[in-house]
């Protein structure tokens, strides 16, 4: 601004008491501002350098845990799922007993597959569609009531009576046995059905095989057909209902877990 | 003395009093507007803290439910606080250090405006059910826009200044301010477009947003909170800054390291599995930035102990120093995959993370630099010593805290977490009252600190030449003596017109 060895003529020595009453007055903070000093040029404490070495090497060690992960595909460490704690192992679902148990998957196929036709109580609409509850073939031979299931029917019901068109499509298509097993329990037991028996997954398995070796494979059963071929019960024994089961895949439990 | 040299002191001492008051109304605006929101969202912390461990509190209104008023909280903090105190300082500094008057102090004070109005709109918009349910992006779509150019109106000037400046010399708080000024747009800008305009795998989405908040902590706040504290610890004390090496490490570390950080929130998650080990190596790292900064100045405001114990601002500063020192040594700690960093997953030990970066280290030196700034922009003392103790008092104990409480009881309730048979509730529910009232308390200190600050920005601050220091060091046994001069007095008195 101005060299340090000037010399100030009087108009700026006046300057200087009016710049300086305007100073005090109006720049008080300011003007007891200290300055910026230079910097300053301390070394890097060596407490300081070990800390940021310390840091650097875990930091390293985060990294090195990586592996050979380092690629986009790799979503996941081997292992990262963590083992349960003590106490808190993998013990799966209760078990159930088996009529329930069994009747719990019927009742999901049911409403998936049935409830359209025959309505959620089963009873049908009487013009269209039949009743379930208390038909002969639902609660008699079970090979006959699981070859209508499998491979639909034509013509006449149970009661000689024919519904609708008189056909009802096959219902096999995506059935696991259990699934099978499962229906049949269900329809055997709800809707005031009580026949009290459960239809096991081999029973079903020998079923589906069943229908598989039919001479008319792929078309619906008449009532003619199952009189002649299909009137005995599916070979196997029926589950005691209150036997306990596994809710998931139905496979009996020897005893129940506490 | 000679008179020359009086004069030259003078004259700056005129160019640095005209630079602040050419700043005085968008920085009083940024700063009051700022501690109005910072109240809110403390509030709003109250609430949502409350709710996780007395559910039916306030339960009857939607508003307030927990995934309302928790967004509202975080939002009001980092956008209404957190983001116009560092415009008030930025705007400030880069003016005083680029020895340039403000020439757009009216374009900046509308845009602030705009900021606030959209700030506003977001918060109603989060409280109103129509948030977007990304962490601190939860405005509605419609605000991101609205703010990133309300910040190129506002912040424009400060680049433009820097650019004209007459000195070459870059000082090390502009390093920090400028780098902090274009990162944000940066993230601001990559974390919306590809969160709102350009949506992709929603898995990715969350790494995005886990990235986008350690940037904008690393990125943004912690490079203003540390730039400042280099421009106000020099200053104060009169001494330089300890180490130029150690604050030329601190800075180019950051900016190397910072960008890499965040992602390792995602560890577990179906992305490419070595990202979340990038990110904790990361911030693993972050703490060599900022562990050397907050040494620096702490070496630098320790070559003046007598300042430190009466400024304000160097008490302010330095407690936000030390905050940063604790965050440094958290990012190590909670950052280790063997054992911390699945276990403070889904804990109170992400927001407490938070918190100590935004309150402990970020608020308490912008603290610091209001209570330099704001006697300069309105020529005003600060009026009492005592509200200023006791909002330092309740700040500092209230953050310690929040922050400690909830990194360390997370690291607790994460390993209680462990053993799943057990509520979860039983081990979240100290810390959680805890935060609770501790909030409360801080609340409490910044209502006061909200009335002052307006009181300063009516202009009805104490009209005196005497700082209004912590410790008074004179005359402390005569009320009539130079401190009882209260009328625009000094020694200049006599030459007043």
């Amino acid at each position: 601004m101005s060299l340090p060895n000037q010399k100030p003529d009087l108009e700026d020595s006046i300057n200087v008491t009016e710049a300086h009453g305007r100073v005090v007055r109006e720049a008080a903070a300011c003007a007891r501002e200290k300055r910026i000093a230079e910097n300053g040029s301390e070394p890097i404490s060596l407490w300081l350098i070990v800390a940021c070495g310390l840091v650097v090497a875990t930091a390293g060690g985060v990294l090195g845990s990586v592996g050979s992960g380092l690629s986009y595909g790799t979503m996941f460490r081997e292992g990262y799922v963590r083992t349960p704690p003590p106490g808190g192992g993998e013990e799966g679902p209760k078990p159930k007993e088996a009529l329930a148990a069994y009747s719990a998957k019927g009742a999901k196929i049911y409403s998936a597959k049935c409830n359209g036709c025959h309505g959620s109580d089963a009873k049908g609409d009487g013009a269209n569609f039949p009743s379930l509850v208390g038909s002969k073939w639902v609660l008699g031979e079970t090979e006959r009531f699981a070859m209508v299931i499998l491979n639909g029917l034509q013509g006449p019901t149970s009661s000689g009576k024919t519904y609708g068109a008189g056909v009802m499509p096959a219902q096999g298509a995506g059935l696991t046995p259990e699934d099978l097993a499962g229906i049949m329990t269900y329809v055997r037991n709800n809707f005031g059905n009580a026949k009290g028996d459960v239809i096991t997954a081999e029973m079903a398995k020998a079923a589906m095989e069943a229908s598989d070796k039919r001479a008319k494979a792929g078309q619906p059963v008449t009532g003619t057909e199952l009189d002649a071929d299909h009137l005995k019960n599916l070979p196997g024994e029926p589950l005691d209902p209150k036997q306990l089961v596994d809710p998931i895949s139905l496979a009996p439990v020897t005893a129940a877990k506490p | 003395m000679s008179s020359v040299t009086s004069t030259t002191t003078d004259q700056d001492a005129l160019l640095r009093a005209g630079i602040d008051r050419s700043l005085r109304h968008p920085v009083m605006f940024f700063l009051t507007s700022g501690a109005a929101w910072l109240a809110v969202s403390i509030l709003l912390g109250v609430i949502a803290s409350a709710k996780t461990h007395h559910p039916s509190f306030l339960a009857e209104c939607a508003w307030f439910t927990y995934g309302r008023v928790f967004p509202a909280h975080m939002n009001a903090l980092i956008y209404g606080w957190g983001m116009q105190a560092a415009f008030a300082v930025i705007i400030w500094l880069m003016a005083r250090l680029s020895r340039k008057e403000c020439s757009a102090p009216g374009t900046i004070l509308a845009a602030g405006h705009v900021w606030n109005l959209g700030v506003a709109l977001g918060v109603m918009g989060i409280l109103g059910g129509h948030g977007t349910g990304m962490p601190w992006m939860e405005f509605p779509a419609f605000a991101w826009p609205v703010l990133l150019i309300s910040y190129f109106a506002i912040l424009i000037w400060s680049f433009i200044q820097f650019r004209v400046r007459p000195e070459g010399h870059v000082y090390i708080s502009q390093w920090y301010l400028l780098g902090a000024m274009i990162w944000f747009p940066w993230i601001f800008i990559t974390a919306n477009t590809l969160l709102h305009c350009l949506p992709g795998h929603p898995v990715m989405g969350a790494g995005i947003n886990a990235w986008f908040r350690s940037a904008l902590l690393f990125l943004f706040f912690v490079p203003v909170a540390i730039g400042t504290a280099y421009y106000l610890s020099p200053k104060v004390t009169g001494r330089p800054v300890f180490s130029y090496s150690l604050a030329k490490l601190g800075f180019w570390s950051l900016a190397v390291i910072a960008p890499w950080a965040g992602m390792q929130k995602l560890a577990g998650a179906p992305v490419p599995y070595f990202l979340p080990y990038v990110g904790a190596a990361a911030t693993a790292l972050l703490f060599i930035p900022t562990c050397s900064a907050a040494v620096n100045n702490l070496r630098t405001m320790m070559a003046g102990p007598d300042t430190l114990a009466s400024s304000p601002s160097l008490r302010f500063t330095a407690a936000g120093l030390v905050g940063l020192i604790v965050l440094a040594i958290s990012a190590v700690l909670l950052n280790l995959p063997g054992s911390t960093l699945p276990v403070t997953q889904f804990t109170l030990s992400g927001y407490g993370f938070d918190i100590l970066a935004i309150y402990g280290v970020f608020s308490l030196i912008m603290f610091g630099a209001t209570y330099f700034i704001v006697p300069r922009v309105t020529r005003r003392e600060w009026l009492s010593r005592r509200l200023i103790k006791m909002h330092f008092l309740f700040s500092v104990y209230g953050t310690i805290f929040v922050a400690v409480v909830a990194l360390f009881g997370g690291l607790l309730q994460g390993a209680g977490q462990e053993t799943w048979q057990n509520a979860w509730s039983n081990y979240a529910r100290p810390y959680a009252v805890t935060i609770t009232l501790t909030w409360g308390l801080i609340l409490f200190s910044n209502v006061f600190f909200f009335i002052h600050l307006t009181l300063m920005w009516l202009r009805l601050g104490r009209r005196s030449s005497h700082p209004t220091l912590l410790v008074s060091q004179h005359h402390t046994s005569s009320p009539h003596g130079e401190e009882g001069d209260i009328d625009n007095a000094g020694p200049g008195h006599a030459h007043a017109h």
